[in-house]
């Protein structure tokens, strides 16, 4: 049978420090989340921000990075994964991809775990595919929320408990196997993250907004809005534009030149780089390589 | 505990190494065989997976009569007379093989059967025979027994089986009262279930059952929940559009979809029409989770939503065999040898909706109106190209990782589920109604 693809942002596969081996040499092998996910397969689509080949030219390794809403996944792509290898060698970052691939895990001798994922498929895709799928993993973070609440109310808790008041068998295996590894997962981190993926799919939320609807809505809605908290989006705005225009031969805007721009629009060197930390954040710039940032 | 359940449970309990008590399974089998009425093989198999052990494990066979053979048996007990049997030998994977086949017959019916290995004993015709932990299969349609290096076959005297005559025997009624079922619940194996449905369609086949013509009216029936293949084994006089109870059916599967039969035992009471909502909406397509699908083996018009997240070897253009429509591989038939082709184009995809996957089979119409280009556009390109890649290519470009809404039957066997799709089309969605209306439940419940 083909194990099905997980839906799963970056924020929740990030923080999997499970790995199962199924035992046996043709066995899957799963990454299990703190939420039960048992993730053999997983879909991603997000933003492609660099792709670098890290092995060498006889032997190529591609390890690319896809930026969510939440973080950050690592593909790595050898001459095992014909397609997938050929397929980001010819991409031009930054690009919304679609990735289809294995779910892997790396752990250095410090005892910490990294995920990685190990694609089968990528594909170039636009924005509406991007939405899509933020949608459907929000959906299926909160399905997994869901029973995972049920199951923490459940004494003591068991699988048969789960798939009797209708948890599905998928992931009340895995959520059995959570518990045990990570003990009791923190929900309001993961709803935190949920409503994180909602927002950045409504125009409403989102931080750049034309000038004149920004200020209709903020009138409409919340008339004594803190000043504060608007100034630093104000300077992000500025930084944006500064890398934009800083970027000349699409290698990147430089930091010193960042820097000088910055402090002729009365942005300090802390404010700057809170700005930066912001964009980053937000998957609106990223760093195509030290000293270097790039806009989206 | 029932006197003949007794040795199971010891079987049961042994396959699982002791680990569960005789007590428990006792009761997990009642409940298996009482309340959800599924066969004594299969709730065995499911109590010791359930448990984690392996049905393989399990050695005590199962007595039946030659009637009440399923497809997929792992290990049955039958008494039965050899009707025919002959030699011959078979090419396998380890080189060739000498096998034993031809028919078994007992009193309620005959079925075809192969023994794998060599036996001990020498069977000819009119032999009554015991037979210990065979295995069934199906093949197109039929059930077959297999002998296998577990079984074990002795000779018994003749009079210990009546002669088997055609067309003789039916089951034995049914004993207590039939169970309800709601259509999307029933299962392979499910037994005196009763089913209230409106019939979508039925006609009436003839078809021929152990060289015996048989009148059998088959069609659609729909509730609620779903719809399911029939199969009236008795002229009820069943008629389109009316709304029937049936009660004392049973469930068959076909290509893994259960579908409700029934015969002499049953019996069909008619219902006011209004019992159930109307024609237009019991036939609508259910949605369903490809994981609730890979539950149940399959089903008849359903209606999925996921991505298209690979195409599989063989989408696109291709070559069919001009005898048997068989795929082409280098310009040959693997029956017919090298043959002149004949053109078809079609989608073989992954179909994920993030519970499951299926494999998704869009024909020629369908895939030309997914590439808004007919097949002898797509030759054209072929050829210019001097490769069929370009048209899988394409293909792969308009439907990798693209949202799609699919209705079809699906169907299972050991490779997964496959839906043929019936009507597709690419799902534009309101992403920011649907996240505002989640956002919203959230701050709300909050």
């Amino acid at each position: 049978m083909r194990e099905l693809a997980w839906r799963l942002f970056a924020g929740e596969y990030n923080d999997a420090t499970l790995e199962l081996n199924g035992g046996g040499e043709r066995a899957p092998s799963y990454v299990v989340s703190p939420l039960g996910a048992k993730v053999n397969r997983i879909f991603v689509v997000g933003v492609i921000t660099d792709v670098e080949n890290v092995g060498t030219d006889m032997q190529p390794m591609w390890r690319a990075r896809v930026a969510d809403p939440t973080g950050t996944f690592h593909l790595y792509a050898g001459q095992f994964q014909p397609e997938a290898a050929a397929a980001l060698s010819k991409l031009k970052p930054p690009v919304f991809g679609a990735v289809v691939g294995k779910s892997r895990t790396y752990k250095p001798d410090s005892g910490n775990v990294y995920t990685s994922i190990r694609p089968e498929r990528v594909k170039v895709v636009n924005e509406a595919v991007r939405d899509f799928w933020i949608l459907e993993t929000c959906r299926s973070l909160k399905r997994r929320i869901d029973a995972m609440a049920e199951a923490q109310k459940m004494e003591p808790l068991s699988k048969e408990g789960l798939l009797q008041i209708g948890v599905k068998e998928a992931i009340a295996d895995g959520i059995v196997q959570a518990v045990n590894h990570y003990g009791k997962a923190d929900l309001a981190r993961y709803t935190a993250m949920l409503a994180e993926g909602l927002r950045y799919l409504l125009p409403e939320y989102r931080e750049f907004r034309p000038p004149e609807t920004a200020a209709a809505e903020e009138a409409a809605q919340k008339p004594p809005a803190a000043e504060a908290e608007e100034e630093p989006d104000d300077a992000e705005e500025k930084v944006l534009e500064i890398i934009a225009g800083l970027d000349k031969d699409g290698k990147g805007a430089p930091w010193d030149g960042i820097l000088e721009a910055a402090k002729s629009k009365d942005v300090t060197k802390d404010r700057l780089e809170e700005a930066i930390n912001g964009l980053l954040d937000k998957g609106l710039i990223y760093e195509p390589v030290l000293g270097r940032m790039k806009k989206i | 505990m029932r006197e003949e359940l007794a040795p199971h449970v010891h079987d049961i309990t042994r396959a699982l190494g002791g680990k569960v008590s005789e007590q428990e399974i006792e009761k997990e089998l009642s409940s298996y065989l009482n309340v959800y009425r599924v066969s004594l093989d299969t709730a065995k198999r499911s109590i010791v997976k359930k448990h984690g052990g392996n049905p393989a494990g399990l050695s005590v066979g199962i007595s039946k009569t030659i009637r009440e053979l399923l497809p997929g048996e792992q290990s049955v007990n039958l008494l039965a007379r050899i009707v025919s049997a002959n030699e011959k030998d078979v090419t396998v994977e380890a080189g060739t093989k000498h096998i034993l086949y031809g028919i078994l017959g007992d009193p309620t019916a005959t079925v075809p059967f192969t023994a794998w290995e060599p036996l001990d004993v020498t069977l000819a015709k009119g032999d009554v025979i015991r037979i210990q932990n065979a295995y069934t299969k199906e093949y197109r349609g039929q059930v077959q027994v297999n002998f296998g290096v577990r079984t074990t076959v002795s000779k018994e005297k003749p009079e210990a089986l009546p002669e088997y005559k055609p067309g003789a025997g039916l089951g034995a009624p049914y004993v207590g009262k039939p169970t309800a079922f709601k259509v999307v619940d029933l299962r392979e194996g499910a037994s005196n279930v009763a089913v209230t449905a409106r019939i979508l369609s039925i006609e009436a086949r003839e078809v021929e059952v152990d060289g015996v013509k048989k009148a059998v009216f088959s069609g659609v029936l729909a509730d609620d929940t779903g719809k399911s293949q029939l199969s009236a084994w008795k002229d009820f006089g069943l008629k389109e559009d009316e709304v029937v109870r049936i009660e004392g059916g049973y469930v068959k599967s076909w290509r893994g979809i259960p579908q409700l039969s029934f015969d002499d035992r049953a019996t069909v009471t008619r219902l006011k029409p209004d019992a159930l909502p109307p024609a237009e909406k019991v036939g609508e397509s259910p949605r369903m989770w490809i994981e609730d699908l890979a539950e149940r083996g399959g089903g008849v018009d359903v209606t999925v939503r996921g991505i298209l997240i690979d195409l599989r070897e063989g989408s696109g253009l291709v070559y069919r065999c001009p005898e048997c429509r068989r795929v082409l591989r280098k310009g040959a038939c693997r029956i017919h040898g090298e043959v002149k082709g004949e053109a078809d184009l079609r989608v073989k995809a992954v179909l994920d909706d993030g519970s499951g996957a299926l494999t998704a089979v869009f024909d020629r119409e369908l895939t030309e109106a997914l590439l808004d280009k007919t097949i002898d556009a797509c030759i054209a390109e072929a050829k210019e190209a001097m490769s069929t890649d370009v048209v899988r290519d394409e293909l792969a470009d308009i439907l990798v990782a693209q949202p799609i809404e699919a209705r079809g039957n699906v169907t299972s066997d050991d490779y997964g589920l496959m839906m043929i799709v019936d009507q597709a089309k690419l799902l534009k969605i309101d992403v920011q109604a649907e996240a505002r209306e989640m956002l919203e439940g959230l701050e709300g419940s909050s």
